[in-house]
């Protein structure tokens, strides 16, 4: 019998208790073996057996166990309770969950996970939007499966009209000048994740699905890389230009990068500034070195160790110094060919942000990305995950406004993220910060839930940061990845987008729209009399 | 044949569409059946009249909806060009105009014959249909259709002449969402929907033709025109398109395996094979490995015989765990009683 | 829906041409205003071309504090045309007590100013006045502008008609080019600003259509100039966008279609300017319009125009003689007024069209 020590863990302290009905369970044993935090065993135990005084005898007895463990315990992924065959096992939320208090009196140390936000204090502002602007009679409803649309997006500095500064020559307007570059793309783009932070095999999906889309079914997605390399033989290829490279603060794989800008046969989407990310603002990215295997190493060109990127650009100390320096460099590096953007963490800064971009005398910001706090991240401290952030509705709407006020809306185009798809719609999602300003969105969260991720907003597994994820997506464990299809994968991200595709139109049907309604916020309602102020939208009850 | 006249203007006072239509029902009651009408602009006019008998109207200037919901029996002349909805739900009426008519002529038609001397508007022909009980919808166009012309066809048949058109006989985006019907067209055709094809005509479609533009020159008084629309080389027949035939598109695998990165993207940097674990698998899927100690087995055998798979085989007094068959359960570790067996992790290097 | 027109003729026409062109399309509005704009004047107004016509109506009230604004900036009138009211009984119509239709010489100051600044003065003092107006809600100011004519009432067109004696054509009150609108306000209040035609430094424009963007819309248009004010109507956007694509950007006219219903994307990549058009649709994106809209349109050059929305989805006829060129929304109206124009030539344009006027009746239509 194991001995219980006081300031160990017991197992009602842990996060999740994982029930056995003795009665169905056969030891099989598929349930330990799943588990690829080792929080679940067969073990030996006694149990007595006939009456109390006179024939008392105590017998061994093979069972299935908790581990009560700090380093080996449940994160509720259930994998254990998926692969029973007798539906064994439940794996209960434990309230008196007391694991990260006692992680912190331990080890000295903050406590980390991945997945997503789990305090879930601000609610769902989009939940409580509808698109109440329905064409009856004053003008018609569209046919979302017969007629058609377009769902396109300018990715790129825009430029107005009186600075394009045209010229009219033979009854014709024509070009003076060298534009900035601006791309018409989809307005969903597939969310940074970085090779590293993802496995191989999920990224792979990812760009093939976008690859894909793009040459089948004609819809011109985007996928954003992530700052973590890109293999030089995508750079070389076609693909590329449905490829958006990231760069952070570690720009890990840029100088890889740069070396091949000379072979490569296309230009980049664009390229994606970060300076922070939604679900741990102000904080840097971190890659264990367990996680940097060799691959990793060879495509972020770095030795084994631990990757850090600092939570700010070493250099960048106001955003005038951002602009020249980043901005500008970055489009000096493609010719002033490519479109490059920026991301930011929604905070109460980033109307200011947004404003001082939208000055851009150079033409050089193309695009404004923001990133709520529920967003999701490869790892993170808790502290950062739960307290820190802001949501992405009511950023996303201030900073168009702000771009209305000085009859700039369009120029720099907004992009919004961070949690969306977060109660089931990810289509709703997109069309309402669309009609409140946004040109488009992006996502990873969903692209990880079709890849078949098990984690959810109320705690379930988020161990992304573990580099145990049991389905093989934020892993670099190959006997994890390789319970990730491919194929399975990037067919499932294909047909999503054609479901989220067909939904968009379901929605602009109604109102009318043909294109897409960007900052039609009076297509919207809500019934909330805070949510009608704050975003300058219609209150209905 | 009992004639009435009706002037709907009278210096500057307008017969209201209501006041028109009420005098003309409460004429046929009457018995007239024969109906001239100089109108202003009134809508309706041919509106569903019934009265067990054939009903003539000529009409000059009217407003939309020309014999909209128009009965067997009704013929309609309208002289001059008309505005928009010609024939709308047109349910047996006989509508001739002698002019253009306007928008959405013949929306939902879904019986008799609608011919029109000159062109007619965007989407015309939208939503005719056709009811098996009844004989189909005609919508007969001597010039050309408007843009949009015969969105969402379900039934019936429209012949468009392209007479006197060098463009599209069809303007642009006709077509759209069209599941059923024929249309014959004459002349130049562009931007058409995918979800329709163009084909030849057959000996059924001429004969169809030939007899049609007979009675459809007879009514807008074009006959001599018949030889230059009777070349049948100059027709097409728009239908829509057989689903079963369409192409279908390259699937995700095939595009995998025509144009992505051979074995993969990240084959040059490392090694998978691509084949997918099942959750619990044996070989080098199992997490974690189970390694005998030999100096401290007992030789009790429980691990061999609580095994769920079998994989402990005994040979010569040792324990070997066989590795395909073994899932990494870790159950001959939990009951061995001296800790013979221990379980380790099964990373590679 | 409602119910516009547009007469250019190569005869000084009168404002019975327009009441006689609505007349068959009365089931296509609602009866409930009439308003018409008379441009290149006639008659009484044929010697003061280059001199402000100010057109309002107000209560007695706001007509003294009209007066005063006019005096004060330095304006002295010239001539007064005062309207000839028929006030039967049983009219419906909404009639507001004074009629303001008055020609007014530019402030002494001005007598060398250019073009340009007189322009300026005129929009600046008409947005003046109509906050005073607005202020005091004592009345409406409708055009302040060389050689235009603006009347709007709320009421029965007949019935309006008749109150302005304007059934009986006469030489006085004549014009080579008038726009008129039978209303009917299906979203916004009644109001008279809400009518069109509108007018903005000699373009004037009405629609028959439901502007989808009008928040879009309004929202840029509202920090591009001055002289975009108002926004009672999601048709005023339409002109302003004309304003701005000829008047302020210096395109030509053809651009407006390029702006309002820009190509798909399919289509510009196509084309050789698709570099210009691609510009235009990503920073002109909030001009766009969307739902269904006819646009009628009248330029400083004395142009006609008509444009459509993408989808073609409400109806415009165009016809004309030699002399006469008729466009609006139901062709039983030009059957009244042109009966034996040759019919085969009467135009119905296309969503993909754009349909000019010339001031000598030359007519193009430019494909998108």
């Amino acid at each position: 019998m194991e001995a219980v020590k006081i300031n160990e863990i017991h197992r009602n302290e842990l996060p999740f208790l994982i029930e056995i009905d003795e009665s169905k369970c056969i030891q099989c044993g598929r349930c330990s073996a799943v588990c690829s935090f080792n929080a679940i065993k067969p073990a030996v135990e006694l149990r007595k057996s006939g009456s109390i005084k006179n024939d008392e005898k105590v017998k061994k007895v093979l069972v299935i166990k908790q581990n009560v463990s700090l380093d080996n315990y449940c994160r509720g992924c259930a994998m254990c309770a998926n692969v029973c065959p007798n539906n064994a096992i439940r794996i209960i939320r434990n309230k008196e969950d007391k694991y990260s208090t006692i992680y912190r009196a331990k080890h000295a140390d903050s406590f980390k996970k991945g997945g997503r936000s789990n305090l879930n204090t601000e609610g769902r502002t989009l939940d409580k939007i509808k698109i109440g602007r329905i064409s009856q009679m004053t003008d018609p409803s569209l046919d979302a499966t017969r007629h058609t649309f377009e769902l396109k997006t300018p990715f790129g500095r825009v430029l107005s009209a009186d600075k394009l500064d045209f010229e009219v020559r033979e009854g014709k307007v024509v070009q003076k000048h060298t534009l900035p570059p601006n791309r018409w793309i989809y307005p969903i783009i597939f969310g940074d994740m970085s090779i590293g932070a993802v496995s191989w095999r999920m990224w792979e999906a990812m760009a093939i699905a976008t690859a894909y889309l793009n040459e089948v079914e004609g819809i011109p997605i985007r996928m954003c890389t992530g700052e973590g390399g890109i293999p030089t033989r995508l750079l070389k290829s076609r693909y590329v230009k449905y490829m958006i490279l990231q760069i952070a603060s570690g720009h890990f794989g840029w100088n890889r990068i740069i070396k091949t800008i000379p072979s490569m046969i296309e230009d980049p989407a664009g390229i994606l500034i970060k300076i922070g990310q939604g679900a741990k603002p102000g904080d840097g990215g971190l890659l264990m070195a367990s996680k940097v295997t060799r691959y990793v190493q060879e495509i972020r060109g770095v030795p084994k160790a631990d990757l850090l990127s600092p939570p700010t650009h070493q250099g960048l100390y106001s955003i005038e110094e951002s602009v020249q320096k980043m901005f500008l460099s970055m489009n000096a590096a493609f010719q002033f060919r490519v479109p490059v953007a920026i991301k930011v963490a929604a905070s109460t800064t980033s109307v200011s942000v947004y404003n001082n971009l939208l000055r851009d005398p150079y033409n050089i910001v193309g695009g404004f990305f923001i990133d709520g706090l529920a967003g999701g991240t490869g790892a993170a401290h808790e502290i950062s995950l739960n307290h820190t952030g802001h949501p992405i509705t009511s950023k996303l709407r201030d900073c168009y406004l702000a771009a209305v006020h000085q009859g700039r809306q369009g120029e720099i185009p907004l992009f919004a993220g961070g949690g969306l798809g977060y109660t089931g719609n990810f289509a709703a999602d997109a069309f309402k910060l669309i009609c409140l300003g946004a040109n488009g969105v992006f996502t990873g969260r969903m692209l990880l839930e079709i890849a078949g991720c098990v984690g959810n907003d109320i705690g379930k597994c988020n161990a992304c940061n573990t580099g145990c994820c049991p389905s093989g997506i934020a892993t670099q464990d190959i006997r994890l990845v390789k319970r990730l299809d491919v194929d399975k994968v990037a067919q499932n991200l294909v047909n999503y987008i054609l479901a989220t595709n067909i939904e968009l139109k379901k929605l602009m049907a109604p109102i009318g729209c043909s294109t897409l309604p960007v900052g039609r916020s009076d297509a919207l309602i809500t019934v909330d009399k805070h949510i009608a102020n704050r975003l300058d939208i219609q209150y209905s009850c | 044949m009992k004639t009435c006249t009706i002037e709907t203007l009278n210096n500057n006072e307008r017969m209201s569409t209501q006041e028109l239509l009420q005098l003309i029902n409460e004429k046929v009651s009457k018995g007239y059946d024969n109906f001239i009408i100089n109108a202003c602009g009134q809508h309706d006019i041919g509106c569903a009249l019934f009265n067990n008998k054939k009903i003539n109207l000529k009409i000059k200037n009217p407003g939309q909806r020309v014999g909209a919901m128009g009965l067997e029996g009704t013929t309609i002349t309208v002289l001059g060009s008309t505005p928009a909805d010609v024939g709308w739900l047109n349910s047996g009426a006989v509508i001739t105009v002698l002019g253009d008519a306007g928008d959405t002529a013949a929306h939902c038609a879904a019986g008799g014959k609608i011919f029109v001397a000159g062109r007619v508007g965007a989407r015309s022909g939208a939503l005719m249909k056709h009811d098996p009980k009844y004989e189909e919808p005609q919508l007969w166009v001597l010039k050309n259709t408007g843009s949009f012309s015969f969105e969402f066809m379900g039934g019936g048949v429209a012949v468009v002449c392209g007479y006197d058109c060098s463009q599209s006989v069809l303007s642009n985006h006709a077509c759209e969402g069209m599941v059923g019907g024929v249309i014959y067209a004459r002349g130049k055709i562009e931007g058409l929907s995918s979800c329709v094809e163009i084909k030849k005509l057959d000996k059924n479609d001429e004969e169809f033709l030939i007899k049609g533009l007979e009675v459809f020159l007879d009514k807008i008084d074009k006959k001599e025109i018949k030889g230059e629309l009777s070349k049948f080389s100059q027709w097409k027949k728009i239908v829509p398109k057989n689903k079963a035939n369409e192409k279908e598109k390259i699937t995700l695998s095939e595009f995998k395996k025509k144009h992505w990165f051979n074995n993969g993207l990240f084959s040059d940097l490392i090694e998978d094979d691509f084949c997918v674990y099942s959750l619990c698998e044996g070989g080098s899927a199992k997490l974690r490995k189970p390694l005998w100690d030999k100096k401290l087995c007992v030789k009790c055998d429980l691990c061999l015989n609580n095994c769920p798979y079998r994989a402990i085989n005994k040979e010569n007094n040792n324990y070997l765990s066989d590795d395909k068959k073994c899932i990494g359960c870790g159950i001959c570790a939990a009951v061995c009683p001296k800790k013979a067996w221990n379980m380790e992790d099964n990373r590679k290097g | 829906m409602c119910r516009i027109g547009a007469i250019k003729s190569k005869n000084k026409i009168h404002p019975s041409l327009a009441l006689k062109l609505m007349r068959s399309q009365q089931e296509g509005h609602d009866d409930s205003g009439f308003a018409f704009i008379m441009q290149d004047l006639g008659g009484l107004f044929e010697n003061y071309k280059d001199l402000p016509l100010l057109s309002m109506a107000a209560t007695i009230e706001g007509t003294r504090i009209v007066e005063d604004i006019l005096q004060q900036i330095g304006f002295s009138r010239v001539m007064q045309w005062s309207v000839d009211i028929n006030n039967k009984e049983n009219l419906k119509i909404d009639a507001m007590p004074n009629y303001i239709f008055e020609v007014l010489q530019y402030p002494k100051s001005y007598k060398h100013a250019t073009k340009e600044e007189k322009e300026e003065l005129l929009i600046d003092t008409s947005l003046r006045i109509r906050q005073a107006l607005d202020n005091t809600s004592s009345g409406f100011i409708y055009s302040f502008w060389p050689d235009t004519l603006t009347l709007k009432e709320i009421g029965s067109p007949k019935d309006i008609g008749t109150y302005f004696n304007l059934w009986e054509g006469n030489k006085d009150l004549v014009s080579s080019i008038i726009t008129a609108q039978c209303r009917q306000n299906t979203n916004y209040d009644i109001v008279r600003y809400a009518a069109h035609p509108f007018f903005l430094e000699g373009y004037c424009g009405l629609v028959n259509g439901e502007n989808t963007f009008f928040e879009k819309n309004k929202n840029y248009q509202k920090k591009l100039y001055k002289g975009y004010f108002g926004f009672e109507s999601d048709s005023q956007c339409l002109l302003y966008t004309l304003h701005y694509v000829h008047k302020i950007l210096g395109w030509p006219i053809q651009y407006f279609k390029h702006v309002i219903t820009p190509l798909d994307y399919e289509q510009i990549i196509t084309r050789k300017d698709s570099d210009v058009l691609l510009r235009i649709k990503a920073g002109l994106s909030s001009l766009e319009i969307n739902g269904p809209n006819t646009f009628l349109g009248v330029t400083p050059k004395k142009e006609l125009i008509c444009v459509c929305d993408s989808k073609k989805l409400r109806p415009v006829v165009i016809g004309r003689d030699d002399n006469t060129v008729v466009m609006t929304s139901e062709v039983s109206g030009i059957n009244d007024i042109l009966p034996n124009r040759n019919k085969e030539e009467d135009i119905y344009p296309k969503e993909n069209e754009l349909i000019l006027i010339k001031d000598d009746l030359a007519v193009e239509v430019w494909k998108q």
